[in-house]
């Protein structure tokens, strides 16, 4: 039961749930969430390159949309930087602004 | 404060571009960026690359950055000239120093971190404080150092 009334929810702090307005949710006992932590501040990354094309490709998936980060567990600044540096590598054709 | 800025120039070449004329353009844009008494820090071709999508009939282009510090007119200049030639097929200036600055600086408090840490013998947090939401046991050192 718990199950279906969890949404996919964010990466999950508690302070995050209040602010979206806790509609759902609720206590999500005993389901089992890995915790999604930034990949930019676990490598240390200071700087997103717009230049570095393949280090971009794994936050436009298939449909070249920029993956959210309540997928990706992008930490909002670093989701904010990497969004500059992907719409700077369309510009330069890096990547795609779509496919299909 | 009078610092100079930084830019990064990226242009992409039609693939129908000699060497010569993109030698040609280095030059060009080269000695636009010193009448205006910017300087040239470095230039990187990165030769022929496949586009993400088609720009007009061309599939792929040959990448050229260069580097340089200047003003604001330098670059108004050179997006003037850029638009004008019709062998660029795309380009992108950016303003980088204050990002690099930003960078260096994140890193620099970083480093002083995890050198106070070691020196007082606590954990080094191989997380970041941003990272963890959750960081208890983090709160508890933080407190105790104060």
């Amino acid at each position: 039961m718990a199950g279906e009334r969890s949404s996919r929810g964010g990466p999950g702090s508690k302070t995050r749930g209040n602010a979206r307005g806790g509609e759902k949710g609720g206590p999500r006992r005993g389901m089992f969430r890995r915790r999604k932590v930034c990949k930019f501040c676990v490598d240390k990354v200071d700087y997103i390159d717009y230049k570095d094309a393949k280090m971009l490709l794994p936050f436009v998936p298939e449909r070249a949309k920029i993956l959210p980060r309540r997928i990706s567990g992008v930490c909002a600044m670093h989701q904010r930087k990497l969004q500059t540096a992907i719409m700077r590598a369309r510009q330069l054709a890096l990547l795609p602004y779509s496919t299909d | 404060m009078s610092q100079a800025r930084q830019y990064e120039l990226v242009y992409i070449m039609s693939p129908d571009a000699t060497e010569q004329e993109v030698a040609d353009l280095h030059t060009q844009i080269e000695a636009i960026i010193t009448r205006y008494q910017g300087g040239l820090v470095k230039t990187e071709n990165w030769g022929r690359r496949k586009l993400a999508f088609r720009i007009g009939k061309h599939r792929e282009g040959t990448y050229v950055l260069e580097v340089f510090t200047g003003t604001g007119e330098l670059t108004k200049e050179l997006d003037r000239r850029l638009k004008v030639i019709d062998s660029v097929i795309r380009h992108l200036c950016v303003r980088v120093d204050e990002e690099l600055r930003l960078a260096e600086r994140t890193r620099a408090r970083r480093d002083a971190e995890t050198q106070r840490r070691i020196a007082r013998g606590l954990p080094v947090g191989g997380r970041s404080r941003r990272a963890d939401d959750d960081g208890g046991d983090d709160e508890q050192t933080d407190r105790a150092e104060v």
